[in-house]
């Protein structure tokens, strides 16, 4: 695509803030949706298979706080449909065509699904029989994780484009293989490695809260079942998000060089084995570490799994970046050519007319030579619309573009590294007090584990700031940078939008928090918990007829 | 009884079939799948669990 206009820096910053503040507010959310949905799920099994009412009682109190937290994230994930039209429009042009598939069935998932089955799920207790509810359960947190997945799916294509090709007659990407957007192997491993990591804040989220109920002898029996469910639930999550998060870091080292260079501080080529930095604070305009504490070896492990990868370098991966961004010019010309014949000649939109015309066949030839680093010209574009005199001193300045900032990758990486491993060695803690049936005795485990229900949310958190900024600068990686992807709006106009998102949903946050907490320490209602009691003379479900209404 | 057998049995093979075809093209989806049904019985086997240490009196009910 030939940019008309160079879109103010200032707008474009705004645009990243507006979307960066609306999507993290929005993930404060999702998680707790993805991980409470099948731990309700697990509860209700357990209820249906051995027909105790305390699980019941369970799924009833935990459900209500889910729906809290449902609702809230549903509105806050809507406005960032819209977004993409209003302050990425180009960006919504030049992918389109790929985005919106998977955009528009993630749609349907959040608001025909999961929307339609929690309603069945809250209020169709007395409608439904067991076995009806666990299966209206079970969609609701299929229609969760999977309305997650389509999102992920999208976001896989911008981390490493897979099933599309530019056109350079629509001046747009198509899409050519949905099976190879669906596959990506990027958008498969984020896409088990986030809902994952939904399942840990989940798991989680109930042992706080159960262990605050517990330290105060509130309904013991139905709390001490929470954890032990949640722990087990947790534990085995954790183990996953870590692997994923492995698979997903693996899968970067090929396809995002500057995102792995960036969250691991390298700046110079590391021969292999390359050594790993537990500690270190770059400094991006020395292009060096002020200080490290290395492991010898680690990195190459860790980003290759073998010892005999050496790990490109920062500095390195930008001078590659100035020979494509070289390389990418005569396919910018080439396309501004296109685009002035098929105006000159509206006739040539006929692919049989092009086919008959030398002089595009020509043009053509010549874009298909240089297509793959067209992305790395834009960056260029950015500081010049003569890219043809551009002088080496403006292509070294662009080439600079191509590295993201590297201090912030750096922590945040970490901080979410080092909270993966905390929840793991908790949660195994958790699981074996629970399962020695220790957890009222244990003073560390009842007023440490409130404490510890927000660390997965600020883990999240920095694990979409690791995957999103390690991106920059690119929206889509290598074939369409950021400042090229936002709108033309104004200033006035973005710290306008901004202010007003920032406010309503930090209310939204608010009133979540003062939900949240009413009715977490309200504790379960006295219906839920009258009429069972927590007998251990349950009825099985499957020993019942199958159409017997579910109204005990 | 019989028609329900064959019908269950097709579903069966249709999901098998369609296991593998996934299990080739995108692995880490069919793990997803694999995993989450693994952690929900096992998180739910953990309750029933509970009921019977209590049962047994190997952990105490408070």
């Amino acid at each position: 695509m030939v940019p008309a206009d160079i879109v103010s820096p200032a707008v474009v910053e705004l645009s990243r803030w507006q979307f960066a503040m609306t999507a993290l507010y929005h993930f404060l959310f999702v998680p707790l949706t993805l991980g409470l949905s099948f731990i309700l799920v697990a509860m209700e099994t357990t209820y249906v298979v051995t027909g105790r009412q305390i699980y019941k009682d369970m799924v009833m109190f935990w459900s209500k706080l889910f729906a809290i937290n449902f609702a809230l994230g549903v509105a806050t994930g809507l406005t960032m449909e819209f977004e993409f039209g209003t302050n990425w429009s180009t960006y919504s042009y030049y992918v389109g065509d790929i985005f919106g598939a998977p955009l528009a069935i993630e749609g349907l998932m959040a608001f025909f699904m999961e929307s339609t089955f929690v309603g069945l799920m809250l209020l169709g207790w007395h409608r439904l029989t067991k076995v009806q509810h666990l299966v209206v359960t079970w969609l609701v947190a299929l229609g969760s994780n999977l309305s997650a997945l389509w999102i992920l799916i999208a976001n896989g294509f911008m981390q490493d484009p897979h099933g599309a090709a530019f056109n350079p007659f629509t001046q747009r990407m198509e899409l050519t293989s949905f099976m190879s957007l669906l596959m990506n192997p990027d958008a498969q491993a984020k896409f088990v490695h986030t809902t994952l990591a939904g399942y840990v804040t989940g798991a989680i989220f109930v042992i706080g809260i159960s262990a605050w109920h517990l330290a105060r002898k509130n309904h013991v029996e139905l709390f001490r079942r929470s954890v032990r469910m949640a722990a087990l639930f947790g534990v085995i999550s954790t183990v996953g998000v870590i692997t994923l998060g492995d698979a997903l870091g693996f899968i970067d080292a090929g396809k995002q060089p500057t995102k792995l260079a960036a969250m691991e501080g390298v700046w110079n080529t590391e021969k292999a084995p390359a050594a790993w930095s537990i500690i270190a604070f770059p400094d991006q305009a020395a292009q060096k570490n002020v200080f490290d504490i290395q492991i010898p070896g680690l990195l190459s492990l860790l980003a290759a799994h073998n010892f005999t990868s050496p790990i490109i370098g920062l500095k390195e991966l930008e001078q590659q970046a100035a020979v494509r961004i070289k390389n990418g010019i005569p396919a910018y010309d080439a396309l501004t050519q296109i685009q002035q014949m098929m105006q000159k000649d509206p006739a040539l939109a006929n692919p049989a007319v092009r086919a008959k015309d030398p002089a595009m066949q020509k043009v053509l030839a010549q874009f298909k030579a240089h297509e793959k680093d067209l992305g790395y010209a834009y960056l260029l574009r950015r500081y010049t619309s003569d890219l043809n005199t551009a002088s080496p001193a403006l292509i070294t300045k662009a080439s600079h573009d191509a590295i993201p900032l590297v201090w912030v990758i750096f922590w945040v990486f970490r901080i979410m590294v080092a909270l993966g491993f905390l929840f793991l060695f908790y949660l195994i803690w958790v699981s074996l007090l629970s399962l020695r049936g220790q957890e009222m005795k244990s003073e560390a485990f009842l007023k440490l584990s409130p404490w510890m229900i927000s660390l997965p949310f600020i883990a999240c958190e920095m694990g979409w700031l690791t995957a999103e900024m390690g991106r920059q600068p690119w929206t889509v990686y290598g074939h369409l940078p950021t400042w090229l992807s936002a709108s033309t709006h104004s200033v006035g106009y973005m710290v306008f939008s901004l202010i007003g998102f920032v406010s309503l949903y930090s209310l939204f946050i608010v009133i979540e928090w003062y939900l949240m907490f009413k009715f977490a320490r309200k504790g379960p209602d006295s219906h839920e918990t009258g009429t069972g009691g927590g007998s251990l003379a349950g009825e099985p479900a499957f020993a019942r007829p199958a159409q017997r209404l579910n109204r005990d | 009884m019989f028609w329900r057998f064959i019908i269950y049995s097709i579903i069966g093979l249709v999901v098998l079939f369609l296991m593998i075809v996934l299990g080739d093209y995108g692995p880490w989806y069919f793990a997803w799948i694999v995993g989450t049904i693994m952690i929900v019985l096992i998180s739910a086997a953990g309750g029933a669990l509970m009921d019977t240490q209590e049962g047994e009196g190997k952990i105490s009910k408070d």
